[in-house]
């Protein structure tokens, strides 16, 4: 579905990305691994349309993407629930889920109305706080706010940049329950994550971003099975 | 030289400390609408204290910078650590209220046979302290640009030594600043002194080359445009300020067929400079690369 | 008290245009982070095309109105090219130098086509004022009062109930989201200085059809009277900008009642200036 050929990504002279390749299947969860700054957020950005790639292809659904801006993007059905949540911390919840819904919301406001029902039901909390602003919720409630929004989009891939970090081990396992959910809806999802052991319990593939570059990719428990990167990324004691 | 010459020096002489005091609150991160209101301040004490009291020129100068560094520490004590928009807006509102309050400034005293001294809305009449000194313009306007030059070498060596580098990192990141021990405050709320003090000694230094003042010299397009030629002139030297008041001064009112379309040309000029240099002609990079080649060709 | 209460009524009545100033400026510095210090004075523009439409056409009160706000429009379009989207990429205090050079120009620019300093505008003198017990209701306050209510209801309809409002809103809550939500954050900005620019004339016409007449110093006087009303309600929140501006309407109405005309502006600078001292956020703000 999303195919990311030799990518080449730089901050001015700083090359964040070295030529990335990976592909996400149609259907499938695919995470990706590696240490702060290895370019986990660069490669989603420049997916997403943010950052222009230097070189290196980009196909989704089999039509090119890269260099597409990132309006466009989210039109071809692609959604990012950003690091940090980024909700719009003044409007309200309602308004938010709204703003998700921007790039259909001139055409078909009638089925907008409908997933925003949808939503509500999916996510009841959401729904409680419908008229309260974003920026007073907490952090686990913001998050089921980015996802929510995102999905508002009505997206055929999903990516989610880091959606764990800073939350507590209770709401980590809620969050994974709802990837695995929509997962199982239809939804492909690109999934980064630190916490390897809870994206691994999920994902169908996994890669591994070291320096800018792919250093091993495999299934999940191809990827358990490699001692230095179990020590490495799942805390287990080799032997 | 001709009498026209001699006006357009001591205009420019003049017009250099303001924008000499708008630079250093550039230094310092700070963009200020409202120097033109330390240059009136420093105009009418320096007018008040010669030509109502009898102080000779230079005391009354001097006087004149005192009056407008207190006024400009009593505005620092109000908003020292208030930055970007809030401090230009302030500053906006600060000349504004010395105009306005100008405007209903009377104090006058007989001297001799004629009531003097600042009268409203009418101005401020009878600063006549350099034609009774019996000072010729031409060496007037020669005073002038000496102290120009003293007051430049002043800034360009203060802002070489410690304080300077205390200053300049005041200017890039305040928070980075404070985590190496700098004072902030007192350096920003000394700093604005200074400039004040600097816009003063204009006020007085034009005050008795004109031999009046009026609310209307607070006009706000004096500040905008001591700011303009400050950025234009680039923030890597104190000389940059001083090139911008020649440029536009010396260069553009000179041309007399450009007489109606100056401030015209000199927007578009601003506005092209800010595209293509948006930290001025002499920049900091240019500005080091400038002294490294001439350090080079020394040795 | 009566005093008092015609102060109230009139200081509410001029405050109304000052919070449409108000709203432009918000508008603006809302979505695109950056001052635009020219605004008085394209809006300065406005009326002096106006005041020249009416001079040639005595009575076309509809034509001098509609070349007002569509001058304004341009000059705005002209602002937002060349100190806006020209410097796009470079720190937000370089644009709100630029805008002061842009307005030195503005304002050249009207002296060298007015034959002299004050320019009359003309108001729709057929209007009666209306008598509320002892409350006088001058026309051209009313006139000022209802246009400038109808046209911020308009534009809080525009802003709060369509897909361009919610994204002007999105845009300035936070850019990044809004980009990553769809939304072309640099065509909402310049729609957003074209609805402020628009906003701005309509308000040059109301408040010149109450002076009957406008100088070059207009384009200082609105550029302060939307920073303040902008100010007092926080910077950035929309209905903050109304309330500033009724605020600094009635303490100008009341000072000019108490203590006489040379102190309301005065009084004007003295708030904006205490605003700004007072402010808790002038501290914690970011170097623009």
């Amino acid at each position: 579905m999303l195919e990311v050929r030799d990518v080449v990504t730089s901050y001015g002279m700083i090359q964040a990305l070295k030529g990335v390749s990976l592909a996400a299947r149609e259907g499938e969860v695919t995470c990706i691994l590696g240490p702060n700054g290895a370019g986990k957020t660069t490669l989603l950005y420049t997916i997403a349309g943010i950052l222009r790639p230097r070189s290196g292809s980009i196909t989704f659904e089999g039509r090119e993407l890269a260099g597409t801006p990132a309006p466009d993007v989210v039109g071809r059905g692609i959604s990012l629930v950003p690091e940090n949540r980024l909700v719009f911390p003044q409007m309200s919840v309602h308004e938010n889920l709204l703003a998700g819904a921007y790039v259909r919301l001139g055409r078909d406001r009638a089925r907008v109305e409908s997933d925003l029902e949808a939503m509500f039901a999916r996510f009841p909390l959401l729904k409680q706080r419908a008229g309260q602003a974003a920026g007073t919720l907490s952090g686990g409630e913001q998050q089921m706010l980015a996802v929510a929004r995102a999905l508002m989009a009505r997206p055929r891939l999903l990516m989610m940049d880091e959606p764990s970090l800073g939350l507590a081990p209770m709401i980590v396992e809620q969050i994974f329950q709802i990837v695995e959910t929509l997962n199982r809806e239809g939804i492909t999802i690109l999934l980064v994550e630190q916490n390897a052991r809870m994206a691994l319990s999920v994902a169908h593939r996994a890669y591994l971003l070291e320096q800018g570059r792919i250093a091993f990719h495999g299934t999940p428990s191809e990827v358990s099975a490699n001692e230095a990167i179990s020590r490495a990324y799942l805390g287990i004691k080799g032997g | 030289m001709s009498d026209y010459v001699v006006s357009l020096l001591v205009r420019i002489g003049v017009e250099a400390f303001v924008a000499l005091s708008a630079y250093l609150l550039l230094v310092i991160g700070r963009i200020s609408f409202g120097q033109q209101a330390f240059f009136v301040i420093g105009g009418y004490a320096a007018g008040i204290s010669t030509a109502l009291y009898g102080a000779p020129l230079p005391i009354g100068i001097i006087v004149g910078a005192l009056a407008a560094g207190l006024a400009a520490a009593l505005f620092a004590g109000a908003m020292a650590r208030a930055g970007g928009i809030y401090f230009a807006a302030g500053s906006l509102a600060r000349g504004e209220l010395a105009r306005v309050a100008l405007l209903s400034f009377h104090h006058q005293v007989p001297v001799g046979a004629d009531l003097t001294g600042p009268a409203g809305a009418d101005g401020f009449r009878g600063i006549r302290a350099l034609f009774t000194s019996g000072m010729s313009v031409t060496a007037y306007m020669v005073a002038i640009w000496g102290l120009l030059a003293l007051t430049f070498l002043a800034i360009a060596l203060l802002l070489r030594s410690r304080w300077g580098e205390a200053i300049r990192m005041v200017g890039e990141d305040e928070t980075a600043a404070a985590a190496v021990g700098v004072r902030v405050g007192r350096v920003a709320g000394l700093t604005m002194v200074g400039a004040g003090a600097l816009a003063g000694m204009g006020g007085g230094l034009f005050a008795h080359y004109a031999t009046y003042l009026e609310p209307g010299h607070a006009d706000v397009m004096l500040g905008v445009h001591s700011l303009a030629y400050a950025f234009i002139g680039g923030l890597g030297t104190p000389l940059g300020p001083i090139i911008g008041v020649a440029f536009d001064i010396g260069l553009l009112e000179s041309f007399r067929f450009l007489a109606g379309y100056r401030m015209i040309i000199f927007g578009g000029l601003v506005m092209a400079l800010l595209v293509l240099r948006p930290r001025g002609l002499l920049d900091e990079v240019t500005v080091h690369r400038v002294t490294r080649r001439l350090a080079g060709r020394r040795a | 008290m009566v005093d008092f209460l015609q102060a109230l009524v009139d200081g509410v009545m001029l405050g109304a245009t000052y919070a449409l100033l108000g709203l432009g400026f918000t508008l603006i510095f809302g979505v695109l982070r950056r001052l635009n210090l020219a605004f008085g004075p394209t809006i300065l523009v406005g009326i002096y095309a106006g005041s020249h439409v009416g001079l040639a056409w005595p009575g076309a009160l509809a034509a001098v109105m509609a070349v007002t706000v569509a001058a304004a429009i341009l000059a705005g379009i002209y602002v937002e090219r060349c100190s806006f989207r020209a410097l796009s990429r470079q720190a937000p205090v370089v644009s709100m130098i630029s805008t002061f050079a842009v307005w030195m120009q503005l304002q050249e620019l009207v002296s060298l086509f007015a034959a002299s300093r004050t320019m009359p505008y003309p108001s729709p003198a057929w209007l009666p004022a209306v008598a509320a017990g002892p409350i006088l209701l001058r026309s051209d306050a009313l006139l000022m009062w209802s246009g400038a209510t109808a046209i911020m209801l308009a534009l809080f309809v525009l802003l709060y109930r369509t897909r361009f409002g919610t994204a002007v809103r999105a845009v300035a809550d936070s850019s990044e989201a809004a980009t990553l939500m769809g939304v072309n954050v640099a065509a909402v900005g310049a729609a957003a200085f074209l609805v402020a620019s628009a906003v701005g004339g309509l308000a040059g016409v109301l408040i010149a059809q109450s002076q009957q007449q406008v100088t070059p110093y207009f384009g200082l006087w609105a550029t302060v009277k939307g920073l303040t009303a902008m100010l007092l309600g926080g910077a950035g929140s929309l209905s903050g900008a109304v309330v500033g501006g009724v605020i600094l309407g009635v303490v100008e109405t009341q000072t000019l009642w108490h203590f006489g005309g040379q102190w309301r502006d005065l009084a004007a600078y003295a708030l904006l200036f205490l605003v700004v001292a007072l402010s808790p956020r002038a501290r914690g703000e970011p170097s623009l």
